[in-house]
């Protein structure tokens, strides 16, 4: 640890959103049916704001502080206990309280998280408070969110396993209570059910990985202990693999990765603020924090006696990209695309992990820095792009939404037709179509998003994504297991680019395929500001890319060039000139088929020209345009694909939901029903045992205080004698 | 520093005192300005008297009582904590005809800070629950009966508090138990102060009755002290202490007995639920917090100061298993009969048995300390004392806090069953929150002041009971010193009250209002204001205590324990 100088201020990062919570849940309520600019302020989106900004401007001058030193910090003592150990015959003291722990990780994650949710509560302004259906509920919507944001930014600057773990359970409350914000909509109520129930799985896990290692270490779990080379050689390796082990299952369910993958789709049932919190700001990057966080581990461990649990977690990495993408093939509702995007894209991040983790434990540290760095520039990209495409997915669907009841208004106003919410599904992209001309921002917005996520040359994701591939290979010619993953990822570059062209493409070109489609037009204030700061972040990502920012990131010892001219040269001849043969070709292969053979296929299926009168902003049209020519020169025949068994079995997602439905029925079910009746004719009877005879006891003891001064002054007579009784006997 | 009584010095020390009795003194005189007139005997000249006559509307405004007495409350409290906050008071004693009366040091501070807080917050949410009504227009006859009371109810809160700052002060047992009385007297009457209510007037002369019977036993008890040795002054017998009799014995238990019902200790706690659900809540809250903090003061006097045993001899530990048995009967006692307890405020009243008992348990183990039985240093001792001092003082902000609650809702009707409590969340959560808190923080549970008073008070005992034996290696289960068991019981006792103070919580929570209480709460700003102040405090106090804990330190250090 070099210096543990005072950050004081750094405790407030996470305590101003979480001060903010009861704030606007109580003062949420005192101003119904106001104005609507009162409105604003009464529903706590600008008291939010303001707390969330705070928490912003407080992390970036903790960053500019920490940019390039390690350092741990106590800084809030709640109290310190003392006791004596019978073992080692000394004193241990423990303090209670919350410390901060500053490394080049905890920077870039603490900047994602209060940017994004800085972002994004900006975004809900505009989102949720023009919404008749939120009116009256909308400050449980910001107090829960600032909840959330409070338990990302206090996860990300803890000093301890323990906080860290705290923090965690959290946002699991919280993203229960938000992707169940409708909770008078079964789906939506189900869906949150799902999501806690899952997580808690790995949760568990979570739980026996940490108290292995607080025995493993002796009674604590504070980084700064963990970390020290010297101790992590001193435990036994097999054990803290296990631990290690456990601790990623909890990882696995916090970012949906296979097999616990199944609540992210579902939790599409919240707002649309709420999927772009949990899947760019918060939630799905606290479970990659939590791996990232293991890297001293695997580096000071006995050589290669980790490696197993590395290769675990790029193989599930692996499986998790292709199986998600494969299901993204045929997702017509827009967020669920982006959904299975996100768990493809985390599951890189896995790969990325896992091949670090892999090359750390058998001491190729360079290469391992550059495999850790790349995972988490991927990281840094995917949580900008990712978050830039929820909020422009859900512009969309808002916009539709408006649309919408613009021409139900028109079409049927004599028969006040209530019921046209129930048939018009807002987020189908069968309905849309065509609104690139329409909504010029949010298009813009999403183009340069998926081009991120593709992983198209010089734009945001690229530069990670080819990192991360290459990381994998270098593995896979070290340790041959390692070729899975490897061709996975691989593969999944490909799936990527189909998948999200197909996206883009289904909703932005081609003729609006319905009426609705034709009205859409932006108009929601608030909604169009993240968008266009988060297209200039994603295409600048290439800025940080020339800054070294995979460098800077993967070692957490040395420095970084500042220097963008010469570090973007270095970077690009790195990428497209590498002397090393294999890995030159391995960069075009991945080129190749994320930038060509996705796409052109996607082109071919979903493209087409916009209407006539239409026309695109310039650097969207050319795209539309040969789109439109490689649709018609095609003649693709769709039904055959959309017919085949593979489609049928990727629309119920592989199956998993229903395997996992009947596990539980005849398993799990089975079991709690066994359960039940232990619970309660054994430990219920007891209890109640238990209660009814103290309350009996209490009747009793209570039926003394009879009311009557004679019988009180009788028994102050009796304790008198009680006293004298006891001296007696003493003396 | 020595000073001599009403020298100029004396005045300088003891301003904030001197501050309560001229605002007590304004009480009586101001509501009586009036414009009457003083006929010189045997001539026609009239002098104006202005008391008396004609009331002046301002000054006779009913409210004015009130803002005078919460007025000087402050005064004196700001210019206690100003004083004694940051900082090592300098200790004065008051000396006359060489006897020492009274003595100002961090300990009688404290607990002068600790009596004016409670005070101060209570009679702040009085001004809400015993409302004046200065409204013109006619008026019904409660509210001309409320109107007239006005001054009498400060008068007696002013009182409660004077008598309470002389037992803090006293040197002398005597004037010790003028103090006592004089506290005791004035909430005799503030319990049965509806008397047109039953159960107010019964609770009240109950209250009395018994409590003249305790204070009638202990002051017999002193009259035996002062036969055994010619002296009630504390310095005189604690010197003396280890040369004396049986009669010295029997005179303690006596005592025991008068300070045990002020504790509300078991088997002397009888009367306390009884007035505690009799008397309207925010006196209830002054029972429960300063007046036991009262008792707890001549408990520390008389045991630890004057009868702490002398290392070593058997003798002088006369008293450890009788206030050992007295604690876990009473914590068990008061636990037990509160989970059955359908009344929030004889429930609030079990409770605060629960933690006199507690409070016994940390006394015990200060003594078993001294005993010699257990080699420890001596600021085990005084962190145990200062474990005590600091629960008695979060007691005022949760404990009253939650009377405080019970009082809002008396403001639209009485509080006798739990139901009285159903749906208040729902109907304010922001008050439901706050109960439900102060709830919590009785339970002990982190991070609040409950839990940090909890905790302090058995990792005292419970490094008491250790000593100095880890010091020869391991320590064997069987060589712990028995007091360990009081942690223990105090452990298991804290494990069941947790029952009872989160059905609280359910009922606020889940259960549907009564159909008398669907209405909005009354609002009452300042009864509002003080439970604000208490939930402040309340979770304050548990997440950095320091400053509080530095104070109660300092306090247990002025009594000269080690």
């Amino acid at each position: 640890m070099s210096g543990s100088e005072i950050i004081d201020y750094a405790v407030l990062i996470p305590l101003l959103p979480f001060l903010a919570f009861p704030v606007i849940l109580f003062l949420g309520r005192l101003f119904n049916g106001t104005p609507t600019w009162v409105k604003n302020v009464k529903e706590g989106g600008i008291i939010a704001l303001v707390a969330m900004g705070a928490s912003l401007i407080l992390a970036l001058s903790l960053i500019r502080e920490h940019m390039n030193k390690v350092g741990a910090a106590n800084v809030f003592t709640w109290f310190e206990s003392s006791w004596w150990n019978p073992e080692t015959g000394s004193i241990t003291t423990k303090v209670f309280g919350f410390g901060v722990y500053i490394d080049h990780l905890t920077v870039m994650l603490l900047f994602v998280a209060a940017f994004l949710c800085f972002l994004i509560n900006i975004f809900s302004i505009g989102y949720m408070n023009t919404d008749s259906i939120n009116d009256n509920r909308n400050h449980r919507f910001y107090a829960e969110f600032v909840l959330f944001c409070s338990g990302m930014l206090g996860m990300v600057l803890a000093d301890s396993f323990l906080w860290l773990f705290i923090f965690w359970e959290l946002m699991g409350l919280c993203s229960y209570l938000l992707i169940g914000f409708y909770y008078e909509r079964p789906s939506a109520a189900y869906a949150a059910k799902k999501a806690f129930l899952t997580t808690r799985v790995g949760d568990v896990f979570l739980v026996i990985g940490l108290v292995m290692l607080w025995n493993l270490f002796d009674g604590t779990l504070d980084y700064d202990v963990l970390f020290k080379a010297e101790n992590i050689a001193a435990v036994d390796s097999g054990e803290l693999q296990l631990a290690l082990g456990m601790m990623f299952i909890g990882a696995v369910g916090k970012s949906a990765q296979f097999p616990l993958h199944v609540w992210l789709p579902d939790a599409m049932e919240g707002p649309t603020p709420v999927s772009a919190l949990i899947h760019a700001a918060t939630m799905v990057n606290a479970g990659l924090y939590l791996v990232a966080r293991m890297f001293p581990f695997f580096s000071a461990a006995e050589m290669g006696a980790l490696s197993t649990l590395a290769i675990a977690i790029a193989i599930i990495g692996g499986i998790t990209a292709v199986m998600a993408a494969l299901i993204a093939f045929v997702q017509m509702d827009l967020k669920k695309v982006l959904a299975y995007s996100t768990m493809s894209q985390l599951a890189y991040i896995f790969t990325g992990l896992g091949s670090a983790l892999w090359l750390a434990n058998n001491g190729y540290d360079d290469l391992a820095a550059f495999a850790m760095g790349a995972s988490l520039f991927h990281l840094f990209n995917h949580a900008m792009a990712k978050g830039m495409l929820f909020m422009a997915s859900g512009s969309v669907i808002h916009e539709m939404h408006h649309a919408h009841h613009e021409v139900a208004h028109h079409g049927h106003d004599d028969h006040h037709d209530d019921h046209h919410d129930d048939h018009f599904d807002a987020q189908s992209m069968e309905n849309m179509g065509g609104l690139a001309s329409r909504m010029p921002i949010t298009a813009t917005a999403m183009f340069v998003g998926s081009m991120s996520i593709i992983g198209i040359p010089l734009i945001g994701g690229f530069w990670s994504k080819e990192g991360i591939i290459a990381s994998a290979w270098k593995v896979a010619l070290k340790e041959p297991i390692f070729l899975l993953p490897a061709m996975l990822v691989l593969i999944g570059a490909g799936m990527t680019g189909f998948y999200m062209s197909r996206m883009w493409f289904m909703t932005f070109a081609g003729k609006p395929k319905t009426e609705v489609a034709e009205h859409v037009h932006e108009q929601t204030p608030w909604i169009p500001i993240p968008l266009v700061v988060l297209t200039f972040m994603t295409l600048g990502a290439i800025i940080f890319a020339g800054m070294h920012a995979g460098h800077w990131l993967g070692d957490f010892e040395s420095g970084h060039y500042t220097s963008f001219v010469d570090g973007i040269g270095y970077e690009m001849e790195h990428v497209f000139l590498n002397h090393d043969p294999f890995l030159m070709i391995l960069t075009y292969v991945a080129i190749g088929l994320s930038l060509v053979l996705g796409p052109s296929f996607a082109m071919a299926l979903y493209g087409g020209s916009l209407d006539g009168n239409q026309k695109a902003k310039p650097w969207m049209q050319w795209a539309i345009n040969l789109s439109a020519k490689l649709n018609k020169k095609s003649n693709f025949d769709n039904s055959a694909w959309a017919n085949s068994s593979l489609a049928n079995s990727l629309h119920k997602r592989l199956h998993f939901d229903d395997v996992y439905d009947a596990a539980m029925m005849k398993i799990v079910v089975g079991f709690a029903k066994l359960s039940a009746i232990f619970d309660t004719r054994v430990i219920d009877g007891v209890i109640k045992a238990i209660e009814s005879t103290s309350q009996e006891a209490s009747r009793r003891l209570r039926a003394l205080t009879t009311g009557s001064a004679r019988d009180y002054i009788m028994m102050t007579a009796l304790g008198t004698l009680v006293i004298f009784m006891l001296l007696w006997g003493v003396a | 520093m020595e000073v001599e009584v009403f020298s100029t010095e004396f005045w300088q020390a003891f301003a904030p005192e001197a501050i309560l009795i001229v605002g007590l003194l304004l009480i009586f005189i101001i509501p009586n300005l009036g414009n009457s007139k003083f006929r010189i005997p045997l001539t026609k000249v009239q002098v104006p008297w202005f008391l008396g006559g004609r009331r002046f509307s301002i000054t006779g405004s009913p409210a004015i009582p009130g803002m005078l007495a919460t007025a000087t409350l402050f005064t004196a409290l700001g210019m206690m904590a100003i004083e004694s906050v940051d900082g090592n008071m300098d200790t004065t004693t008051v000396t006359s005809n060489g006897l020492v009366i009274l003595q100002l040091d961090n300990f009688s501070r404290f607990f002068e800070i600790l009596f004016l807080a409670a005070v101060l917050l209570a009679s702040m949410a009085s001004l809400d629950r015993i409302p004046a009504h200065t409204f013109s227009g006619k008026k019904s006859l409660d509210e001309l009966y409320d109107n007239r009371r006005q001054a009498d109810f400060y008068i007696l809160m002013l009182t409660t508090a004077v008598g309470m700052c002389t037992v803090a002060l006293a040197q002398d047992l005597f004037v010790l138990f003028v103090g006592l009385e004089l506290a005791s007297l004035a909430t005799y009457v503030l319990v049965g102060f509806h008397k047109e209510s039953k159960a107010g007037a019964e609770s009240g002369v109950k209250y009395f009755i018994v409590g003249s019977v305790a204070s009638g036993i202990g002051l017999y008890g002193l009259s035996l002290l002062y036969l055994e040795f010619g002296s009630l002054q504390l310095a005189t017998i604690a010197a003396n202490w280890s040369d004396s009799t049986l009669l010295g014995t029997i005179a303690l238990g006596l005592v025991l007995v008068g300070f045990g019902f002020k504790v509300s200790a078991a088997p002397f706690h009888f009367a306390a639920p009884d007035a505690y659900a009799g008397a309207n809540s925010p006196v209830a809250g002054v029972l429960a917090t300063a007046s036991k903090a009262m008792g707890m003061i001549g408990l520390i006097r008389v045991l630890l100061v004057i009868a702490l045993p002398e290392g070593g001899t058997d003798e002088s530990a006369i008293w450890l298993y009788t206030i050992a048995t007295l604690s876990v009967i009473t914590m068990t006692w008061g636990n037990v009969a509160a989970l059955g307890s359908t009344n929030p405020k004889r429930m609030l009243a079990y409770s605060s048995v629960a933690h006199a008992g507690y409070m016994l348990a940390a006394l015990t183990a200060v003594g078993a300390w001294k005993w010699g039985e257990i080699e420890a240093p001596g600021d085990y001792a005084e962190a145990i004392v200062a474990a005590v001092l600091f629960h008695l003082f979060v007691l005022v902000a949760f404990k009253l806090g939650a009377f405080l609650v019970l009082g809002l809702l008396e403001m639209e009707g009485e509080v006798s069953r739990l139901s009285a409590l159903s749906g208040l969340a729902r109907r304010d959560p922001l008050i439901g929150t706050a109960m439900f808190i102060f709830m919590l923080a009785l339970a002990g549970v982190p991070p609040l002041a409950g839990f940090m008073s909890k905790f302090l008070v058995i990792a005292g005992i419970v490094s008491t009971s250790i000593g100095e034996l880890w010091m020869n290696g391991t320590v064997s289960f069987s060589d712990l010193h028995w007091v360990w068991w009081l942690a223990l019981a105090m452990f298991i006792n804290s494990a069941i009250s947790v029952f009872y103070y989160l059905r609280i919580g359910v009922v606020m929570f889940l259960d549907i209002p009564e159909e008398s209480r669907r209405k909005p709460l009354p609002y009452g700003a300042s009864i509002r204001m003080a439970i604000w102040i208490c939930l402040v405090a309340t979770i304050l106090l548990g997440l950095s205590g320091d400053t509080l804990i530095d104070m109660c330190y300092r306090a247990a250090d002025s009594l000269n324990l080690a």
